[in-house]
């Protein structure tokens, strides 16, 4: 298994702390995403997006919670065997973790460059796999957190500060 | 008009209602409430969009607008009229004969929005220009959809066009002008729209996001349609007569003013229809539509000829637009030259000196359930334990739209489980 972490300085401390005994969240949202069906993609992530501006949650937070969640739903979408979506709501933070069911990244860091896509003809001509994807939810999270290994399951997990 | 804090333009009369609930179901900002056989409507949630008068049965919920005996305050008066007039009346009648029966009406001047529609193309071009980091630029035209940013999609907020709409911009030329030319005291020049929907009534009386009122006056469409049907009945029309209207009145109908503003270099998106509207924003805030220039959303079914107040559907209303502009080949260039020829320079000098800058624009969050997050997530839970009390029918017969949304009216104490009907038939069965 390969890891890949990433964390915005100034919230480095604060996240290893909560990742080191992870408290229980006071809500949990479910969701199920199911292989290929472009169709639907993008519904759990505004859903998330929804129950956050129920909160209260800042315009700009907000805007960052939507561009990660859409981005890695619509990964789970075009590039996985399907997986599911959990949003751990906390009173100052939101802790999503994308959890698909293969079949895993080859090279994280690779994953991770600007313009690396692996995403087939079709995937592309519906306008998604422009390897911007990853990048795109690092730039807007505070902690991003990869655990894949090729064959395998990946499993993504960000945190939001509000 | 009283001025409340949030003004709209509807009028409730409770004794008409027959407590269908059909407007509580409608309305987009679940802003409509039937408590007490009360139609309650949050005036901090509204967004003047009318759908709830469309669908009133009973007369229970009409528009106000401003009435036509009103220039009587005024020594000069100038009508502007919106782009969907042109396709409001017959052939019988026509476009041509309708505008001039304003003078009728006791008009002095009339004017066209549709005037100004090729130097606002050009305004908002060189606006879209000079702010490449802005992407996708939202038009400010319907206040509607103006208003639904602020409450539900206020992260797109700096999103909209900083640009006053097209009414008002002509509205400033002709008080200008009129001032100007006629050496009349300001204060006696009445300048009044005729308006398609009541969110125009609301831009006027309230204007959101700047602070001078432009005009004096919101007509409805339905009023003088009435008055100059009724002027115009027993004439016969002449023969040969060529109707026709310009380019700008097609930017009624959704997807022309898109077109006119994409010169080859600018990427455009039109939507209309409010549910489309909602959609596209919320893919907006995930920025998913960067690669668009401009977006043109129009609350209204196909665009401005859908508004609540137009008496005539807005398919037919933009056929006859569309085939009076195409006649306009037919017309002789004399006819054409009667028609008011403007400044170009001078609504760009003030376009580029600033005058049409609109301020950045306040959210009006709705969406939160309380201003304190920890005691939002608190509501938020009880919200969802009472969800799964209710029936999820969603059958509004408690007067809210959704079970979902009484059960946030009963966590702000604004309802309580008893208002819920088919719970307490269920009750009723269990005893």
């Amino acid at each position: 298994m390969a890891e890949y972490w990433n964390f915005e300085p100034n919230y480095e401390q604060k996240a290893k702390r909560f990742f080191a005994n992870i408290p229980k969240p006071e809500m949990i949202l479910n969701y199920d995403i199911a292989v290929k069906d472009f169709v639907h993609s993008g519904n759990a992530s505004a859903q998330i997006k929804l129950f956050l501006k129920r909160l209260g949650v800042d315009a700009k937070v907000l805007r960052r919670v939507a561009v990660t969640s859409y981005e890695a739903e619509i990964n789970i979408t075009a590039h996985s065997f399907g997986g599911t979506i959990v949003g751990n709501i906390f009173p100052e933070m939101i802790h999503i973790i994308f959890q698909d069911r293969g079949p895993g990244l080859k090279n994280i860091e690779e994953a991770m460059t600007p313009g690396f896509s692996t995403a087939s003809d079709l995937v592309r001509e519906m306008g998604f796999g422009a390897g911007l994807g990853l990048p795109n939810i690092k730039k807007n999270s505070d902690v991003m957190h990869i655990v894949s290994a090729e064959n395998e399951s990946t499993m993504l997990e960000i945190l939001i500060y509000y | 008009m009283n001025k409340k804090k949030y003004f709209h333009a509807i009028n409730i009369i409770q004794e008409n209602c027959n407590g269908c609930s059909n407007c509580v179901r409608i309305c987009p900002s679940e802003a409509i409430r039937l408590r007490n056989s009360k139609i309650i409507i949050d005036e901090t949630r509204c967004i003047d969009c009318g759908k709830c008068i469309q669908v009133c049965p009973s007369m229970a919920l009409t528009p106000i607008s401003d009435k036509l005996k009103e220039i009587e305050n005024f020594d000069y008066n100038i009508a502007i009229i919106s782009a969907p007039f042109a396709g409001q009346f017959p052939h019988e009648i026509g476009f041509q004969r309708a505008k001039n029966t304003l003078f009728e009406l006791g008009f002095d001047e009339v004017a066209d929005e549709a005037e100004v529609s090729e130097v606002i193309a050009k305004m908002i071009r060189e606006y879209i220009q000079k702010n490449p980091k802005k992407r996708p630029v939202i038009s400010s035209d319907c206040p509607v959809v103006v208003r639904l940013i602020q409450l539900r999609f206020p992260s797109l907020l700096p999103n909209i066009l900083h640009l006053e709409a097209p009414m008002s911009v002509i509205t400033k030329y002709y008080r200008d002008k009129i001032i100007r030319e006629k050496k009349i005291d300001p204060s006696l020049v009445g300048i009044f729209l005729i308006v398609p929907c009541i969110a125009q009534v609301t831009a006027v009386h309230q204007p959101e996001g700047s602070y001078k009122r432009f005009q004096d006056g919101a007509i409805s469409m339905n009023e003088i349609f009435n008055k100059i049907v009724a002027l115009n009945i027993d004439i016969e029309p002449e023969e040969n007569e060529i109707d026709f209207a310009s380019r700008g009145h097609t930017w009624a109908i959704s997807g022309l003013e898109a077109e006119d503003v994409n010169n080859g270099e600018i990427k455009t998106l039109a939507v209309s229809g409010i549910n489309n509207v909602v959609e596209v924003l919320s893919r907006m805030e995930n920025h998913q539509l960067e690669n668009y220039d401009y977006i043109v959303l129009g609350s209204c079914t196909n665009g401005c000829v859908g508004g609540v107040l137009n008496p005539e559907n807005p398919f037919i209303a933009t056929s006859r637009i569309k085939r009076l502009m195409k006649n306009r080949n037919q017309v002789k260039i004399e006819a054409l030259k009667t028609t008011n020829n403007l400044d170009e320079d001078y609504f760009l000098k003030l376009f580029r000196n600033g005058l049409f800058d609109v301020p950045n624009l306040e959210p009006r969050s709705i969406m939160e359930l309380d201003k304190n997050i920890r005691r939002a997530i608190t509501k938020m839970k009880k919200m969802q334990e009472i969800t799964d009390l209710l029936p999820g029918l969603n059958c509004c017969a408690c007067g809210s739209p959704t079970c979902q949304a009484l059960a946030e009216d009963i966590v702000q104490g604004k309802a309580t489980l008893d208002d819920c009907l088919i719970r307490i038939r269920q009750e009723k069965q269990k005893n």
